[in-house]
């Protein structure tokens, strides 16, 4: 049965990704169909598996299948050009590197993506999991899944923003906030 | 030519050139902080996805029953009592249709001990010290429990973040959603592999973060929760997901018949399929055994019936009577070392796990040939990272190769520290060597390594089909990165 929905999820990853690279590569107003249609088999492998073999362990199945049909399909399509020094194409975005302005802000910016987001992710999650409703014990779990995810967002942020007082304010006061309002409620 | 992007704006991507340009810079500043740990702990953790194989590689002889029966069961759990001290929890696993083998685990606060039992319900111990050692620093890194799994819990952070940004810094994701060039300038070609790699894996990529940053932040969560809500009493937090432990009770009484048990729980989960036991302070008065089932749809057992020492049926409960969380926290683990559907489900874990290697290590090489195309290369950075992405494998090799000539656990953990330490320290200090170089070299000593390793397998055990598939697997590897590769593209 697993074996099964592995086909089915490889070969709707393998059909769903050949018609967006084809209507992509086209870019012709008749191929325009090909889009939704590759979209809708990717998500149909995907669904298809989850009905097949249970839906957690289909969902799972199926998102890592199309993915690696997709890998295949790229693969395929991969060019070989001859080696040569100092060639490059395309308008790839370049990272801000920008003059340095000391290593202090590096530390700063270190002590906002690390401990200052994880604070206020958890204060964040925390608060989720005190004031939402539904079973206390649904909501420490998707509170436990919700500071990983909040703090990696905090980390983004945090690295792409110059404005290290912005950064700073925002942290401090969303920590000090969720764990007061978590405090406050409890977990009843 | 690199066109200026503070120019260019992206048709309908949402962010500027200016943030995108931030963010890419973000993406950057933390991948090359985490580069080493993220690639470590992925490069353990895909190959901890075939722990059940590379076990039975190591101990092919080890019974592998397809069904057991209660009496061979209340042997096996009765030779485990004899040898291991009073208390001691004991786990046993029963053969299911999809995983063959039953196995014995005795826990206790100063013992870990792992049996196969074979179809007479004798035990026999279980010796598997590379994947053993494997499996503690995909989880800790072996460093100290807490702090290793927080910095495993950290990196999966980080690639959590990494890959968020990875995204938002990506305006041409449909554009060249299907780009691969090869050949050409060195920075294009690892960029079009990072980038592809990172698209089309990313929902299986930012499930097995997610989850490996959730497995390895618990202990830090619980215990901030428990400060908060608790004054600090993390047990109150536990005691919300564990059954609480009956009253206690020392008087000496006899567990009761597995036989009954097993059948009771089976008539109480009709359609599930017996997973495993659990039996706590056995041949006591307060003794519990706790009977899991499985069943096919699900990602883990819900089907749980508990015994008192007496026999009699203190909980009942089944996938109707469990909440969502309970369930989600059942399944978190699963979900992340892809254990719960056999060979195909490993296979795919184990080969998105390699994409996800090669996309921590492409973003590192990125970065080196950026740098060098501006004129500023950075050599020393050249070679150390040619040490740990080369040298990373080369080292688990090593320790694999300890594993099964002196088969112990310490020397594993103590060859593979130093190798690593040996291969990153030689590669920084071969000034004159670069880095690519540095990495052919490895790659050789790689092909050597899976060679030798398949050569002792096959002396010193006796493999049988499934392990000598292995041997075969590391045989072929060995001689395919042994085989000289053309010049793929400009430095």
């Amino acid at each position: 049965m697993i074996a099964g929905a592995a086909g089915l999820g490889l070969i709707g990853g393998l059909g769903g990704t050949t018609l967006l690279r084809a209507a992509w590569a086209e870019r012709a107003r008749s191929s325009r169909w090909r889009v939704p249609v590759g979209w809708l088999v990717l998500t149909a492998a995907i669904v298809s598996d989850a009905v097949w073999v249970g839906p957690v362990k289909g969902l799972a199945l199926g998102v890592a299948m199309v993915g690696i049909g997709a890998l295949l399909v790229v693969a395929k399509s991969r060019v070989r050009r001859v080696a040569r020094a100092g060639r490059e194409t395309g308008v790839a975005p370049e990272p801000l590197d920008g003059p340095s302005r000391g290593a202090w802000r590096g530390w700063v910016k270190a002590l906002l993506a690390g401990p200052l987001g994880m604070t206020a992710a958890m204060a964040l999650a925390f608060c989720y999991a005190t004031w939402a409703p539904g079973d206390p014990r649904t909501r420490l779990i998707v509170a436990g899944l919700l500071v990983p995810f909040f703090w990696a967002l905090a980390m983004t942020w945090t690295l792409a923003d110059h404005r290290l007082l912005r950064s700073v304010g925002v942290l401090v006061s969303t920590t000090i906030a969720g764990f007061a309002l978590a405090m406050l409620k409890g977990l009843a | 030519m690199t066109i200026s992007t503070a120019t260019v704006r992206w048709r309908g991507w949402p962010l500027s050139p200016a943030t995108v340009r931030a963010v890419l810079g973000g993406h950057g500043i933390l991948g090359l902080a985490f580069a080493a740990v993220i690639y470590l702990v992925c490069l353990s953790g895909t190959l901890a996805v075939f722990a059940r194989d590379l076990e039975h590689w190591e101990q092919p002889r080890a019974p592998s029953v397809a069904a057991i029966g209660a009496e061979q069961l209340d042997r096996a759990i009765a030779a485990a009592r004899r040898t291991t001290p009073v208390g001691t929890t004991l786990y046993v696993t029963l053969p299911t249709l999809a995983e063959p083998g039953a196995a014995l685990v005795a826990y206790g606060p100063k013992l870990e001990r792992e049996w196969a039992v074979d179809a007479n319900g004798a035990l026999v111990r279980k010796a598997t010290p590379f994947t053993d050692f494997l499996l503690a620093l995909h989880i800790a890194l072996h460093l100290p429990r807490t702090w290793g799994e927080f910095l495993v819990g950290l990196a999966g952070v980080a690639l959590l973040s990494s890959l968020v940004s990875g995204i938002l810094a990506h305006p041409r994701i449909f554009k060249d959603a299907f780009h691969l060039r090869l050949g050409g300038s060195r920075r294009l070609q690892e960029a079009d592999l990072h980038n592809r790699l990172g698209i089309w894996a990313l929902p299986f990529h930012v499930v097995i973060a997610l989850t490996g940053a959730l497995l390895g932040l618990s202990t830090l969560i619980v215990g901030v929760l428990a400060m908060l809500l608790y004054r600090g009493d993390t047990a109150k937090v536990y005691a919300m997901f564990v059954e609480p432990p009956p009253p206690v009770n020392a008087e000496a009484m006899p567990l009761p018949s597995l036989a009954r048990l097993l059948a009771e729980a089976q008539q109480r989960a009709p359609g599930a399929e017996l997973h495993q036991l659990t039996i706590e302070r056995a041949g006591r008065a307060d003794a519990r055994v706790t009977i899991t089932s499985t069943r096919l749809r699900l990602l883990v057992p819900q089907d749980t019936t508990i015994f008192d020492a007496s026999g009699r049926v203190v909980k009942d409960q089944h996938p109707r009577d469990l909440v969502a969380g309970t369930k989600i926290l059942g399944g978190v683990g699963q979900l992340h070392f892809g254990w719960y559907g056999g060979s195909p489900v490993r296979l795919a874990y184990g080969m998105l796990g390699v994409a996800l290697c090669v996309l921590t290590s492409s973003g590192v090489t990125i970065w080196l040939a950026r740098r060098r195309d501006k004129g500023r290369a950075v050599p020393l950075w050249e070679r150390l990272w040619a040490g740990v992405a080369w040298g990373q494998p080369l080292a688990l090799m090593l320790a694999a190769v300890t594993g099964i000539a002196l088969r112990g656990a310490g020397a594993v953990l103590w060859v593979w520290l130093v190798a690593s330490l040996l291969l990153v320290a030689g590669a920084a200090a071969l000034r004159r060597v670069a880095g690519g170089t540095i990495g052919r070299w490895l790659r050789i000593g790689l092909a050597v390594g899976a060679v030798s390793l398949a050569s002792l397998h096959l002396a010193m055990v006796s493999a049988d089909a499934a392990a000598g598939l292995i041997d075969a697997i590391l045989l072929a590897g060995g001689v395919w990165l042994a085989v000289p590769r053309r010049k793929r593209s400009a430095p």
